[in-house]
């Protein structure tokens, strides 16, 4: 199984502060890796830096194959970032927007009518697509959202907080269509998140990252046992507040 | 195609139904105030041409009679321009009010008892002029019934006490228009036979159009492009935008071609609106002025004469310079829209370039810029509009060093404006700078956690 994402030491210097130091990880096809830490430990600065929207001070990302410092277009080609509360056009209706989306990755009709036709089946809004996103609750606009980040079948879906602003059932409802997917067609996804329980459920790696530095990453149980730890929450705590590592 | 796909949605973004329906009630109004503002030209146009004078003859004399007969006669001289209609009234007393009341006018000339007698005598006859007043609006009350009456009448009498006096008619003439003006007008080594006064009128009324749809377009255009950048940025969707596969420079194009799209077809309702507004308000006039002015050159041919007639390619340099303005504000709205990320900000950020539009707008409305205190000027030419608010009287007045001055200023202006806009475009920035009006505090609370904020 080769890496869809290779991170090698992904630095970011901003004027004062070193975001990302030196931060390393990759992601195999089909993988579920979720990147965890505490707010401004560097979660979204590392992830915005593959999504390419950020230029990283060192080091460098591949994704497919491709390098986010010398070829971010074609990286953009097979990724898909949703943002943590990211909003939508409020004037579109649900479904103008999810072809507007399509028509930004492809330029053949053809393959913008099948990507529209998947997130309306993964999406799950029905009807309420043909009405403006203005109208729709917090919820339904990230399950939009979401539908929207995985119809274009990216290689790399980079998904920060996916289930933010959702019901538990939906919530559920997210974590297993991801877990299906990468399963069942390979894709592989980067995730951040602040719900350790979700992460358990969901993520095949994690990395815990904190003030700029990934600290540790494995698999959940494997964290556990190397920390003995009962719950990833407590491996987490003793990461970044005991930097204790192991 | 993908650029075609993001402009179709910019575009459907900024033209909502809000949009639809301000332009709508933009022209109705221009429309309804062009409308009135004919209406009420045409009833007072109307009323100098045909006069409707209300009389009531209280004296009741041979001369008061032939008074009348003077003014009805005035219908019979081919030389008067003016219809007259007498209505006669019989009144008493001194309630004026009533005595419109009663008989339903809104004026009327009294002319009173012992009116001859005066004349007669040689004293200064009296006559009452009663005029209604239905509002404080200029045009509602303008009435020129009675002041044509009294003209009249005191054209009679005075013809009466000249002939008196043994004048002839002519002498009588002389006396009343006893010089015979020739006015002209000299713009550099040209010279016209019409007034500086109906030259200035209308050029004014010309260059009164352009400012106000520059004016519009700097504003709307600014307004919406800082709106649309700051909008996509505090919704995180230019995050979602700029990690597709489309390039940052047709992301940014995609907006500004809407925006300039839009600003230009809301400057062609204004200016549709306001010509019909303005061409209301003066087309008459300048028809009455014609055939008032008669002997001397009309306006436009006077305009020619002084070399003061803007020609083609004038209209092009003018257009050229509009042009560069739109860009100027694109850009600027671009770096503006990009320090913001809360809504409430856009009103204050919009705040630098209203400044910029408004100041040469008063100044170039109210002086001549090229008249001011040399710092004064200074400052004012540096603000890159002033160039467009002076761009066609410097065209009509032959300051063509001036105005390329002025257009090549623009160039140079938009040149660094565009430069800075894509330097945040394309690189970090757009994420990472921020101008937060009044959430200063809060980020100062944050003291060393700004790391999170960069986050």
């Amino acid at each position: 199984m080769g890496n869809v994402l290779e991170v090698k030491a992904l630095s970011k210097q901003y004027t004062k502060v070193l975001a990302a130091d030196k931060v390393s990880f990759e992601i195999g096809e089909g993988e579920i890796f979720a990147l965890i830490g505490p707010n401004g430990a560097g979660k979204t600065t590392t992830i915005r830096m593959i999504s390419t929207l950020l230029s990283p001070t060192d080091g460098d990302a591949v994704v497919a194959g491709h390098s986010v410092v010398k070829e971010p277009e074609k990286v953009r080609e097979c990724i898909t970032y949703l943002p943590d509360e990211a909003g939508a056009y409020k004037n579109m209706t649900g479904i103008k927007y999810l072809r507007f989306m399509a028509g930004l990755f492809f330029t053949d009709i053809d393959k913008i009518n099948k990507s529209v036709e998947r997130a309306k089946e993964i999406c799950g809004l029905g009807e309420r697509l043909n009405d403006k996103i203005g109208s729709y609750s917090r919820g339904m606009i990230r399950k939009l959202l979401l539908s929207r980040a995985v119809m274009t079948r990216p290689k790399l879906a980079i998904l920060d907080e996916p289930t933010s602003g959702l019901d538990v059932l939906n919530a559920i409802e997210i974590r297993k269509m991801i877990k299906k997917l990468a399963a069942e067609e390979k894709m592989s996804f980067l995730l951040s998140s602040h719900n350790m329980l979700e992460i358990e459920f969901v993520s095949d790696r994690v990395g815990i990252i904190a003030k700029g530095h990934l600290m540790v990453t494995g698999r959940t149980d494997e964290l556990k046992e190397r920390y003995q730890a009962e719950n990833l929450e407590e491996v987490f705590e003793r990461v970044v507040l005991e930097n204790e590592i192991h | 195609m993908k650029f075609i796909n993001l402009l179709k949605k910019e575009l459907a973004e900024l033209i909502n139904v809000q949009m639809i329906l301000s332009l709508v009630v933009t022209m109705g109004i221009f429309m309804v105030l062009g409308g009135v503002m004919k209406s009420s030209i045409d009833e007072a146009v109307d009323s100098t041409k045909n006069v409707k004078v209300n009389i009531c003859d209280r004296d009741q004399t041979d001369f008061t009679k032939a008074i009348l007969k003077a003014i009805e006669d005035i219908n019979n001289d081919p030389d008067e321009h003016t219809e007259v209609t007498i209505k006669t009234f019989e009144t008493s007393g001194d309630d004026y009010a009533k005595i419109l009341e009663d008989n339903d006018i809104s004026n009327i000339v009294i002319i009173p008892e012992g009116f001859t007698a005066s004349v007669e005598k040689g004293e200064r006859p009296e006559l009452i002029s009663v005029n209604r007043m239905k509002s404080a609006a200029t045009m509602s009350n303008i009435s020129s019934g009675n002041d044509n009456a009294v003209s009249l009448i005191k054209d009679c009498v005075a013809s009466t006490i000249a002939q008196k006096n043994g004048l002839s008619k002519n002498d009588y003439d002389l006396i009343e228009v006893p010089v015979k003006v020739n006015n002209n007008t000299v713009v550099e080594d040209k010279s016209a036979e019409v007034s500086s006064d109906s030259i200035i009128g209308k050029v004014t009324l010309q260059n009164m159009v352009l400012p106000i749809i520059v004016f519009v377009l700097i504003m709307l255009t600014s307004q919406m492009l800082m709106s649309a950048i700051s909008n996509e940025k505090i919704d995180k969707t230019l995050e979602t935008l700029l990690s597709t596969p489309v390039s940052r420079l047709a992301v940014i194009g995609s907006k500004m071609l809407a925006a300039a799209i839009v600003a230009l077809i809301n400057a062609a309702v204004f200016m549709i609106g306001f010509s019909v507004f303005v061409s209301g308000a003066t087309d008459e006039v300048t028809e009455t002025a014609k055939d008032i002015a008669s002997g001397s050159v009309s306006v436009d041919e006077a305009l020619k004469q002084l070399g003061i007639a803007l020609n083609f390619s004038d209209y092009i340099l003018v257009g050229l310079q509009l042009f560069f303005t739109i860009l100027i504000c694109l850009s600027v709205s671009l770096i503006l829209g990009a320090l913001v990320d809360d809504p409430k900000s856009v009103q204050n950020m919009l705040m630098p370039i209203m400044m910029l539009a408004i100041i040469p707008y008063m100044i170039s409305m109210l002086a001549d810029i090229n008249e001011l205190p040399t710092p004064v000027k200074i400052v004012v030419y540096a603000i890159p509009f002033t160039h467009t608010f002076t761009a066609i009287p410097n065209l009509m007045f032959g300051n063509t060093g001036l105005f390329f001055f002025g257009l090549a200023y623009q160039i140079v202006f938009f040149a660094v404006c565009i430069f800075a806009a894509l330097k945040i475009f394309m690189t970090d920035k757009i994420f990472t700078i921020s101008l937060n009006f009044g959430q200063k505090n809060k980020y100062k609370k944050k003291g060393k956690k700004s790391a999170a904020n960069e986050e």
